[in-house]
């Protein structure tokens, strides 16, 4: 387990051309790469390897990019429990990684790999080839050094891909590189996304907030008083979703098969009880309990839901991003628990629920605060950039 | 305190300036302006503003005054006069008066409130409050409290008057109202039934009825000859967004009566029951055939409010070179369409073909539609040019086609899928495109229904009931072909594409009703067996009747306009079937099971109601097909134990918005520029390489070895 890497491509990166050129990007195994192994972090999926090449990879290779590998990542990107995500980029093995979001897996890990994470606006970005588990808050996240880096890879991967049929018919992004100018830039601050913080947290987050006026944004104060239910609606319908999706693990099509089965059920009930880790089985049986004998539970989660959007959607028309704490609220040791696991992404699920984009920005060197996430208005992923790339070159980071 | 005097908040007027006077309710709303405190104060004919002014009221009563809340049962003593010119309050209905209090009484406290009950603003322009966006579980189970709630309380108050009507009206014309049992026998057709467990006769059963039809019946042979009753009916159905399994039906009986008596009979009655609603209704209803609702509506409940009839075009192309017609044709089909005048702007190809013949129409149950627009005086369509000039001109006359129409087409082998697939479909289009007009109300008489249904094992079976009298006697109950043919004396009552009612004239000859056994195949042993008592009766001369049934929580419901039927019921029962206010249905204790003789029914481990449920976890593991081991189990318990907090959070902040299943929905899942083919990689067997066990082209899994 020494390596971050669980597949490391053998083939030495073809004569490059193209705006990506030279770059090396490490995916993770839930992205088809034709002939790598795609086991999605999964015993369900073990020994599986990809047919064919995603939306994305095809066109990161079109645009001069090599790929490098697939780090270790978690059963099927469901939290960060045995994933590797940042470490390729700390070590220099690679100079971008794509890391799955589903509830801000690929923000946390930037900030443990004290490198730039970002997470595209729902839908922006092609799905097809991805082996995703919950298809309405899900994206595919990009880690890079600098915004910049993310920009670039972003121009890349995004618009319309007419095999993905799930993606919304949007217009395609300017992205572009802006200018800013911090005093006609507000910055809105929820209150309520800071409850729950330690004092220490808080104090941090004060001091991020600082470090924005100080650069001469104006800050907005700004309520969102149902913040908390962001959690509630993740994890019911969430949970729904990973619930069917994960119901073409099957043993039939891929996946091993278990033994011993005197029937189709039995084949199923075997092959599944091996084919998921505690955790997503816990996760997969809650969503079958409200599937199956509280279905008004998802209706009214997809209500509250809608509320939250239009809300969250008020407060981002009022300000040209937000910021939001940048902390992994992670339990420490012990079993994987869903809760736990909730717990650790309480301040970064919300960008999932809503589709917003949401930037992860490192401190600078030596900085006494924790870095920032800032989040804008759906597909205002190019000014969201452009603001983070301002930010960083405030204070450039020495190598 | 004496109430004798108590006069009531809503009809205070400002006539009675000047006046003391005594009131009693509740506080519904009150704004405290440093010391001057006013109130909203409600009782069920309305809200009077009442003031604690300390110029005018003793300390005593303002101090106390001042520790009142929302939804305090009080009562007052006070002077009634005129507001000062500016404070009227338009939104209530005595918003130019108020009274000056000098005494109160707080009869009762209240707790704080799961959710507000006052929709009335205190002061003018202020936006009214509403509780309909509070869940409605809660409110349900909190009903008590939405009583309150001037909507819910104006809504059983016109079910009241509605009700009132019916009764004086069906009193006018000879009808005595009585009462048949609740507790009474299983009947063998129709839904499933409520039972009740005898104490005096163990392991016997008393069924609740799902209509009085077989006491009403009897009421007639019993020489009652008009009857009627607002009657509780039970049904044990499957769940559905607006049904209860307790609805009120208007049940009526009446002898010596042919059809045209209830038309007139219940034409009258709707219109007197629609004008309490403020709705007028048009006499004579209109009347259609079965055969004609079917043909040109694709339904036996038509809405009339638009247009989009359906129209047959099978004639016009007899001789057509298009082959998917002429296919279907010479397998004895038909073609019939719908005209959607002056919708091409709202109808493009795009939406026609991906849409609606893609998605829209299979879902109704045809294979595929053909759809042409009228554009610069020719039909444009994918397939037009198969058409010749004679058949789209005989198009455009069949259908009077003008510029700017829109025709769709269904044909098919079979009639019923023709039909059955254009209803939904005319509907869909008029609620797409704004067709159905708001506060129109189109009732009609449904007739003439088949009386018999073709069965799979080549038998016939009744479309309504077996005692349902058929338009002729002479038929031979042995002739299939004849008994498919008869229609039956059974009319439906039928409002905006609702059936609020229907009935029949029964059969009262016994010769008669012995044909229409032996049609159905049934022997007279069995016949005894099914309906012996009921029967029996009609050999002591029965008179000619009839009768019908309105469903008055539907025929309310849609009087008020209210969203749901539960609206118009003081406690109804939620979507699940179940009482949020008391907790039906419920487990009962071992005793009262061993008391009516439940306990042990089955064996040792049968115990009904407190039998142990499957586990949970177990059940879930189940359905999903995931295997759970020993030593997951403890966990995953607390997370499901969670999860029930979770979906009780869940339904306390739900609201009243439309649930979303996507923040980007996908509006056109068809792409330009892609067409359907088949993948390399299944035509060389690699899309299967990643399955554990394949066979030739195939997935292998294991023989069934159940």
């Amino acid at each position: 387990m020494d390596s971050p890497f669980f597949y490391r491509n053998p083939a030495a990166p073809a004569a490059p051309s193209g705006p990506l050129a030279g770059s090396k990007i490490a995916v993770q195994p839930n992205l088809s790469v034709a002939g790598w192994p795609a086991d999605a972090g999964s015993n369900a999926l073990a020994d599986f390897k990809a047919l064919e090449d995603a939306t994305i990879v095809k066109r990161l290779r079109q645009a001069g990019a090599s790929l490098c590998g697939a780090t270790r990542m978690s059963e099927f990107g469901f939290g960060l429990r045995g994933s590797r995500a940042g470490e390729a980029i700390r070590s220099q093995a690679a100079d971008a990684e794509l890391v799955l979001d589903l509830m801000g897996e690929s923000r946390l890990a930037a900030i443990r790999a004290a490198v730039c994470g970002f997470k595209p606006s729902y839908g922006l970005v092609s799905r097809l080839g991805l082996i995703g588990l919950i298809p309405s808050m899900e994206s595919c996240g990009l880690l890079a050094e600098t915004p910049a880096t993310i920009r670039e890879l972003l121009k890349a991967v995004a618009g319309q891909d007419c095999l993905d049929f799930s993606m919304p018919d949007d217009e395609p992004l300017d992205l572009a590189p802006q200018d800013i100018d911090p005093p006609k830039t507000t910055i809105g601050v929820v209150a309520e996304a800071q409850s729950g913080l330690t004092a220490e947290q808080e104090a941090l987050f004060r001091s991020s907030l600082d470090q924005l006026k100080q650069a001469g944004f104006s800050l907005l104060e700004m309520s969102l008083p149902e913040f908390s239910l962001f959690s509630l609606v993740h994890r019911i319908v969430g949970s729904v979703e990973a619930s069917s999706s994960a119901g073409r693990y099957d043993s039939v099509r891929y996946g091993p098969r278990a033994a011993g089965a005197k029937n189709w059920n039995e084949m199923y009930l075997l092959s599944r009880a091996a084919a998921f880790g505690p955790l997503l089985k816990s996760y997969l049986l809650q969503g079958a309990l409200f599937q199956f004998e509280r279905y008004e539970a998802y209706e009214n989660a997809c209500r509250i839901r809608a509320r939250l959007l239009r809300q969250m959607q008020r407060l981002a028309s009022r300000a040209d991003c937000l910021v939001f704490p940048a902390v992994d609220g992670a339990a420490g040791g012990g079993p994987p628990l869903l809760a736990d696991t909730y717990g650790q992404f309480a301040w970064t699920l919300f960008a999932n629920v809503t589709g917003q984009p949401a930037l992860y920005l490192p401190p600078p060197p030596d900085a006494a605060h924790a870095g920032l996430q800032l989040a804008g208005a759906r597909l205002s992923d190019g000014r969201l950039l452009a603001l983070g790339e301002h930010l960083v070159n405030l204070h450039p980071r020495g190598k | 305190m004496l109430f004798s005097a108590r006069l009531f908040c809503g009809q205070l007027s400002p006539d009675d300036v000047g006046r003391s006077v005594l009131l009693a309710g509740w506080v519904d709303a009150f704004r405290d302006h440093g010391g001057l405190m006013f109130v909203h104060l409600r009782d069920r004919s309305g809200i009077v503003q009442i003031v604690f002014s300390p110029e005018i009221a003793p300390a005593e009563v303002c101090q106390r005054a001042a520790a009142l809340h929302a939804e305090y049962c009080i009562a007052v003593r006070g002077e009634v006069r005129k507001r000062l010119a500016g404070t009227e309050n338009p939104n209530i209905e005595t918003g130019s008066i108020e009274v000056l209090v000098t005494e109160l009484t707080v009869l009762a406290e209240s707790d704080a409130l799961p959710f507000a009950v006052s929709d009335k603003a205190m002061v003018a322009g202020a936006p009214s409050t509403s509780a309909d966006n509070v869940a409605e579980d809660l409110r349900l189970q909190y009903r008590y409290l939405d009583l309150r709630r001037p909507s819910i309380r104006d809504n059983l108050i016109l079910r009241h008057r509605i009700f009132q009507c019916v009764r004086e009206f069906l009193d006018s014309r000879g009808f005595l109202e009585i009462e048949t049992p609740v507790l009474t026998v299983s009947t063998p057709e129709g839904a499933r039934d409520y039972l009740v467990p005898s104490r005096v006769h163990p392991r016997s059963f008393y069924a609740l009825p799902q209509s009085p039809q077989i006491f009403k019946q009897l009421l007639m042979v019993g020489g009652m000859e008009r009857y009627f009753q607002l009657a509780r009916c039970f049904r044990d159905e499957d769940l559905r967004p607006n049904r209860q399994p307790e609805f009120t039906q208007l049940d009526i009986e009446a002898s010596f009566i042919d059809e045209e008596f209830f038309y007139e009979l219940i034409e009258e009655l709707a219109v007197k029951m629609f004008a309490i609603g403020g709705i007028a209704l048009r006499r004579p209803f209109p009347r259609m055939t079965y055969a004609e609702a079917i043909e040109t509506t694709g339904t036996d409940r038509p809405d009339l409010r638009f247009g989009l009839r359906l129209v047959d075009v099978t004639d016009v192309f007899s001789q057509t070179n298009y082959s998917i017609f002429r296919q279907i044709l010479n397998r004895g089909g038909c073609i019939k369409g719908i005209n959607i005048q002056g919708q091409s702007g709202k109808l493009s190809k795009n939406v026609l073909q991906n849409e609606y013949a893609r998605e829209i129409v299979p879902s109704f149950g045809a294979k595929g539609m053909t759809w042409m627009r009228a554009v610069d005086g020719s039909l444009e369509s994918n397939i037009a040019q198969f058409f010749s000039r004679r058949e789209l001109d005989s198009l455009r006359k069949r259908f009077d086609v003008a510029d700017g129409d829109v025709l769709i087409m269904i044909a098919d082998p079979s009639r019923a899928v023709v039909t059955s697939a254009l209803g939904p479909l005319r509907l869909h289009l008029a609620n797409r495109l704004g067709l159905v007009p708001a506060d129109s109300y189109c009732p009609l008489w449904v007739t003439d229904f088949p009386l018999f249904e073709a069965t799979e094992e080549g038998g016939v079976t009744s479309s309504h009931h077996p005692f349902t009298a058929p338009n002729r006697t002479d038929f031979d109950p042995n002739n299939r072909e004849e008994l498919l043919k008869l229609r039956s004396r059974a009319y439906d009552l039928v409002v905006n594409g609702e059936e609020l009612g229907g009935g029949s004239i029964r059969i009262n000859d016994r010769q008669l009703q012995r044909k229409i056994f032996a049609a159905l195949g049934l022997t007279e042993e069995e016949t005894r067996q099914k309906f012996g008592f009921f029967l029996r009766a009609f050999d002591f001369g029965a008179p000619p009747h009839g009768g019908l049934a309105l469903g008055m929580d539907r025929a309310v419901s849609m009087i008020l306009q209210t969203p749901s039927i539960r609206e118009v019921i003081a406690f109804p029962k939620n979507r699940s079937a179940a009482c949020p206010l008391t907790g039906a249905p419920s487990a009962v204790s071992r005793e009262q099971l061993a008391e009516v003789g439940l306990l042990n029914l089955g064996g040792p481990d049968a115990l009904p109601g407190t039998a142990l449920k499957e586990n949970r976890l177990d059940h879930l593991s189940w359905v999903s097909r995931i295997g759970v081991a020993e030593e997951e189990r403890a966990m995953i318990e607390d997370v499901l134990a969670q999860a029930d907090e979770l979906a009780l959070l869940a339904s306390q902040k739900a609201g009243a918005e439309q649930p979303i299943y996507s923040v980007a929905p996908v509006v056109n899942r068809t792409r330009p520029g892609t067409e359907c083919q088949r993948s390399e990689r299944a035509r060389t067997g690699e899309l299967l390489a990643g399955a554990p066990a394949v066979k030739g082209n195939y997935f292998q899994v294991g023989s069934i070895l159940e």
